[in-house]
C-alpha cells in the first residue's frame, strides 16, 4: 500500500503539471493573442455588433476627423479624397477588407466591447443606443497628405515617420492606396495590392540600409575596427559568387566611415564574413529580426534574417542586406530611431487616446515602452555620427536639412518582378533633435537609386514634420 | 463527550451555487426575444435546478454517506452546463436538465455498487464480454457521423454512445485486476480488455476516446505495478500507435496540421478551432454576458466547444475558475485514493480521477490549441445523455469510495475509543 500511495502521488503530480501547463498557456495566449483573435476579419461578431452600436469617431493627433458615423448610422471617412487616401491603410475600412486597420484592429474600442457593466447599464437605463469610444491616433493627417503628394507618381511603396523617443507613429503612408468611400473600385483593383499596408506588411530586401546592422555588429564585436583601412577592388570573390558594387564602382582604400558613407558592398560583405553568421545573426536578432512582433497598437509582419549558415555567399550577401534578409519599412524606421535614441528601440504606438462617449479619456492602457535595447549608447553614438556623415557628404546628401542634425543611410535593394531585376529605393534616417525626435524610413518599389529617389522624399517628410512642430 | 459539529462552509457554497443558477435562469427568462413557453421553462428550471443542487448536496449524502464538497463542485459544473445550453438552445437545456437528474440516479446506483458489491471478481468477468459487445454495437448498427462511427440509436432511449458507458466498466476492470493480482500474467485480463476496447475504438475512428482510455490504463498500470520499464514500453507503444494513426488516417493529419497552423485554412478545416479562439478573444476577461455574443457560429458549440462558449459569455477569468473546479474534483479524487484502505478502492478512485482529468485536459487543451483537437465531451457540461450519465457514474464511484473510507475511519475511532475505555493503550 505504501508503494501504491507513492505512485498515486507521482501520478497526481503529473496530472497537476498538465493542468498547470494548460493554465500558463491559456493565460499567455489570451493575453498576447486575445486582442488579435478578436480583431480578426473572420470574427463575425464585429460586423453584427455594428448593427446595434454607433461606432466611435477616429481623429488624428490634431483632432482632424478621419472616420465617423453619421446620423443614419452610415460610416464615413475624411472630407477630401486626398486625406482619405493618405491615411487609408492606417484607418482601414468599414467592411474589414484591409487587414488590421484601426477600424478592425481597434474595433473593441470603437464598438464599445471594452465598456464595463456600469456603462452598459447606464445606456440601457437612458434608453440610448450604445455608443463606442472615440479614438485619437498619433498620426498627423497633414503630414500624411504631404508625403502622399510628394510620393513619386504611379509608384508603389511606403513611408513611415516615428517619434523615436515615444515610439508614436506620426505618419504611415502606403502606396498604392484606396478610397474607403469607394470600396467597389478598390476591390476591383485588388490585384494591384492597393489594400496591403506596405509599411507594416511589406517585406522588402533592405539592401544597403541593412549596413546599419552590420556596422553595429562590427563596432560591438571587433575592437579597433574604426581605425582599420579597407581596400575595395570593386570585386570580392566569395565561394561561388562575386560581390560587386552598384555601378561597378571601385572605392579603393577607405576607412570604415568612408566605406559606410560610400555604401561600399565590398567592405561590408567582407565584414560580414569576418563576423560570421552567428555574431551578425545575434546583432540582427537584438534589433528585432526573427522576433514575433506583438505590439499592442498595430500588427507588424515579422522581419527575417537567415541564421541557418547556408553558405559563405549567403552570409556575404546578408551583410549587405540582400539574399534572404527581409524587413518592413516600419521596422527599418524603428532601427534608425534606435540609433538616434542611444540604442533604445521604442515600441511603435498608434493610439494617442481613447475617449468615452461622455468625453472622459480612458486611462491609456499603458504609456511608451522600450521594445529592445538594440545597441549600446556608445555604438549608437558612432553609428549616428556615421549616418550624419553620410548625409553631409555621402550617398544621402539629398536628405540634408539646413540647421538640423540629419543622419541617414540609403539603399538600392535588388529585387525581381518576374521579368527584370530592378532596385527598390530605400532610405532610413533620423533628425537628432530634442524638439523634433524624428525617425523615418522610405521605400519606393523599383524606384531606382535610394540616394536620388528615397532621400529627397525623406527630406520632404522630415521638413514638414518639423514645420508642424512634431 | 459529544462536541457540537463544526459549521462547514459547505452550506454557503451550496447557497452561492443555487443563487447563481437561479439568477442565471431568471436572466435568460427575461431575454426580450424569448418566447413565452421558453420563458416558462426557464422559470421552471430556475426552481428545479437549485432544488436538485440542494437535494443532492445536502440531503442525499445523509442517506448515502457521500462527500458533500465533491457533490457541490459537480453540481456547479452541471449547473453551468444547463445554463449555457439553455441560453443557446432552450430545448437542449431542458433535456440536459433531465439527463442531469438521470445522472444523479446513476450516481446513486454507483454509490450503492461500491458500498454493497461483495464479489467484484464475478462482476468483472461479467463486464468484460458485455463491454466489448457494447463497443461492437456502433460498428454493426451505427452510421458514420463526423468521420466517426460511435453512436447507435436505440428505440425508447434515442441515440446512445456505448464508449461512454464502457468508460465506467474499464475503470472497474482495471482497478480490480491490477489490485488483486500483482504479476504481469495475472493482470492480463485487464490489459487484454483495454487492448480490445482500444482496437474497437480505432475501428470506430473515435480516437479522442481511445486516447482517454489509453492514458487511464497507463496511469493505473504504473500506479499498481510501479514497473517503470514496462510503463515506458507501453508509452512507446502508444507513441508508435499515434504515428501509425497519423499516417493511416487522413483526418488525423488534417487535425495535426490545423493544430500547428489553423490560419492556413481558416474557412475550411481550421474553421472550428479558429471560431473557438475568436469566441475566447471576443469574451475578454469578464465576458460579454449570458445570452449575448454569438456562440452559435462556433461548430459543435453545445458539445466539444462548450468551453469556448463559456469563455465568451462569462469571460476568461470564469473559464479559468471552471477549470480550477475540475482540478479540485481531481485533487479530491486523488486524496481519496491516498486515504483508501484497500488497494482496489485506491486504484478505483485514482482511475476515476485520472479519467476525468485526462478527458477534461484533452478537450480543453484542444479548444485552446495547446494540443491537436480530438472530439470528446467536456465532463458534466457538454450536452449529451450518455456523457452526463457516465461522468456522474464515475462521480458515484468516488462518492462510494469516500463513504467506505469514512466508515473505516469511524470503525478505527470506535475501536481505539473502546480500547481506551477498557484501559488498554
Amino acid at each position: 500500500m505504501k508503494e501504491l500511495r507513492r505512485h498515486i502521488r507521482l501520478v497526481g503530480l503529473c496530472l497537476m503539471g498538465l493542468f498547470g501547463l494548460w493554465m500558463l498557456y491559456f493565460c499567455y495566449s489570451t493575453y498576447f493573442y486575445g486582442g488579435r483573435w478578436f480583431a480578426n476579419p473572420y470574427n463575425t461578431r464585429i460586423s453584427s455588433k455594428k448593427q446595434s452600436v454607433i461606432a466611435g469617431t477616429i481623429t488624428d493627433a490634431a483632432g482632424e476627423v478621419l472616420a465617423y458615423t453619421d446620423a443614419a448610422g452610415e460610416r464615413h471617412y475624411a472630407q477630401d479624397e486626398a486625406t482619405r487616401r493618405a491615411v487609408s491603410h492606417v484607418v482601414g475600412d468599414d467592411g474589414a477588407k484591409v487587414a488590421n486597420g484601426v477600424e478592425t484592429f481597434h474595433a473593441q474600442y470603437l464598438l464599445g466591447f471594452n465598456s464595463n457593466v456600469l456603462e452598459r447599464l447606464a445606456d440601457v437605463i437612458r434608453g440610448q443606443q450604445q455608443r463606442g469610444d472615440d479614438i485619437q491616433l498619433t498620426i498627423s493627417a497633414e503630414l500624411s497628405r504631404t508625403i502622399a503628394e510628394a510620393f513619386p507618381e504611379g509608384r508603389l511603396g511606403a513611408v513611415v515617420v516615428l517619434n523615436y523617443r515615444t515610439g508614436d507613429v506620426l505618419a504611415m503612408v502606403s502606396k498604392g492606396d484606396f478610397d474607403p468611400e469607394n470600396m467597389d473600385e478598390a476591390l476591383a483593383n485588388e490585384e494591384a495590392g492597393a489594400l496591403v499596408n506596405r509599411a507594416t506588411q511589406g517585406l522588402y530586401p533592405p539592401g544597403s540600409v541593412f549596413k546599419i546592422v552590420t556596422l553595429a555588429s562590427a563596432l560591438s564585436s571587433m575592437p579597433g575596427v574604426e581605425e582599420r583601412t579597407f581596400l575595395c577592388t570593386g570585386q570580392l570573390a566569395v565561394d561561388r559568387s562575386v560581390v560587386t558594387d552598384a555601378g561597378d564602382a571601385v572605392h579603393g582604400e577607405q576607412t570604415l566611415v568612408q566605406a559606410f558613407s560610400n555604401s561600399c558592398n565590398n567592405v561590408f560583405a567582407s565584414l560580414a564574413l569576418d563576423l560570421g553568421y552567428q555574431t551578425l545573426g545575434l546583432t540582427a536578432q537584438t534589433m528585432g529580426f526573427n522576433d514575433n512582433f506583438l505590439f499592442r497598437d498595430l500588427v507588424v509582419y515579422n522581419s527575417s534574417y537567415p541564421i541557418d549558415d547556408k553558405s559563405l555567399d549567403d552570409l556575404a550577401w546578408s551583410g549587405v542586406g540582400q539574399g534572404r534578409v527581409l524587413v518592413t519599412p516600419l521596422h527599418m524606421a524603428m532601427i534608425a530611431g534606435a540609433v538616434a535614441n542611444d540604442g533604445q528601440m521604442m515600441e511603435p504606438r498608434l493610439l494617442k487616446a481613447v475617449v468615452t462617449p461622455q468625453g472622459q479619456t480612458r486611462s491609456r492602457l499603458s504609456g511608451s515602452a522600450v521594445y529592445a535595447e538594440a545597441m549600446t549608447p556608445q555604438v549608437a553614438q558612432i553609428i549616428a555620427d556615421y549616418m550624419v556623415t553620410t548625409v553631409q557628404g555621402g550617398t544621402a546628401r539629398q536628405a540634408a536639412i539646413s540647421g538640423y542634425r540629419v543622419g541617414g543611410k540609403t539603399g538600392s535593394a535588388e529585387a525581381s518582378d518576374d521579368k527584370t531585376i530592378d532596385t527598390h529605393a530605400w532610405f532610413a534616417g533620423f533628425v537628432q533633435d530634442d524638439e523634433h525626435p524624428l525617425a523615418v524610413a522610405v521605400v519606393v518599389e523599383f524606384g531606382g537609386s535610394g540616394g536620388s529617389v528615397a532621400a529627397p522624399l525623406a527630406r520632404i517628410a522630415l521638413e514638414k514634420a518639423i514645420s508642424l512642430g512634431l | 463527550m459529544r462536541k457540537r459539529p463544526v459549521r462547514t462552509p459547505i452550506r454557503s457554497l451550496v447557497a452561492v451555487i443555487m443563487l447563481f443558477e437561479m439568477l442565471a435562469f431568471l436572466l435568460v427568462a427575461l431575454h426580450p426575444e424569448r418566447q413565452e413557453t421558453e420563458a416558462l421553462q426557464a422559470l421552471g428550471l430556475a426552481l428545479c435546478m437549485p432544488a436538485l443542487c440542494w437535494f443532492s448536496t445536502l440531503i442525499l449524502p445523509k442517506f448515502l454517506h457521500a462527500d458533500r464538497l465533491l457533490m457541490a463542485l459537480m453540481n456547479f459544473l452541471c449547473g453551468v452546463g444547463v445554463v449555457i445550453l439553455f441560453s443557446m438552445v432552450p430545448d437542449r437545456g431542458v433535456r440536459q436538465a433531465m439527463f442531469y437528474a438521470l445522472g444523479l440516479v446513476a450516481m446513486a446506483v454507483c454509490i450503492l455498487l461500491v458500498r454493497h458489491v461483495r464479489s467484484w471478481r464475478a462482476l468483472c468477468w461479467l463486464i468484460i464480454p458485455a463491454g466489448l459487445a457494447l463497443l461492437v454495437l456502433p460498428l454493426a448498427f451505427g452510421s458514420w457521423q463526423n468521420g466517426a462511427k460511435n453512436w447507435v440509436s436505440v428505440p425508447w432511449l434515442g441515440s446512445f454512445q456505448p464508449s461512454e458507458v464502457v468508460k465506467l466498466m474499464l475503470v472497474v476492470v482495471l482497478a480490480y485486476f491490477f489490485s488483486a493480482h500483482r504479476t504481469f500474467l495475472q493482470m492480463m485480463p485487464a490489459i487484454v480488455f483495454t487492448g480490445g476496447c482500444l482496437l474497437l475504438l480505432m475501428l470506430q475512428r473515435d480516437l479522442g476516446t481511445a486516447l482517454m482510455y489509453y492514458f487511464t490504463a497507463l496511469i493505473l498500470f504504473y500506479a499498481a505495478s510501479g514497473n517503470v520499464p514496462l510503463t515506458v514500453l507501453a508509452m512507446g507503444g502508444g507513441a508508435g500507435a499515434a504515428v501509425v494513426g497519423y499516417n493511416m488516417f487522413a483526418h488525423v493529419k488534417v487535425r495535426v496540421a490545423m493544430w500547428r497552423n489553423p490560419w492556413s485554412d481558416a474557412l475550411g478545416s481550421g474553421y472550428q478551432i479558429i471560431q473557438a479562439l475568436l469566441a475566447i478573444g471576443s469574451g475578454g476577461l469578464l465576458g460579454v454576458g449570458l445570452g449575448l455574443g454569438e456562440p452559435r457560429v462556433i461548430p459543435a458549440y453545445y458539445t466539444d466547444f462548450v468551453f469556448a462558449v463559456i469563455c465568451e459569455q462569462f469571460g476568461i477569468a470564469f473559464g479559468v475558475c471552471v477549470v480550477a473546479v475540475y482540478v479540485l474534483i481531481m485533487l479530491r479524487g486523488l486524496s481519496l485514493a491516498l486515504r483508501a484502505r484497500r488497494s482496489f478502492l485506491a486504484l478505483l478512485a485514482l482511475g476515476c480521477a485520472a479519467l476525468l482529468g485526462v478527458q477534461t485536459f484533452v478537450i480543453i487543451g484542444g479548444v485552446i490549441k495547446l494540443i491537436p483537437l480530438t472530439g470528446i465531451t467536456m465532463p458534466f457540461i457538454s450536452y449529451g445523455g450518455t456523457s452526463m450519465v457516465s461522468c456522474m457514474g464515475l462521480m458515484g464511484f468516488l462518492q462510494g469510495i469516500s463513504s467506505r473510507v469514512r466508515e473505516d475511519l469511524a470503525k478505527d475511532i470506535e475501536m481505539t475509543g473502546a480500547r481506551e475505555e477498557a484501559g488498554v493503550s
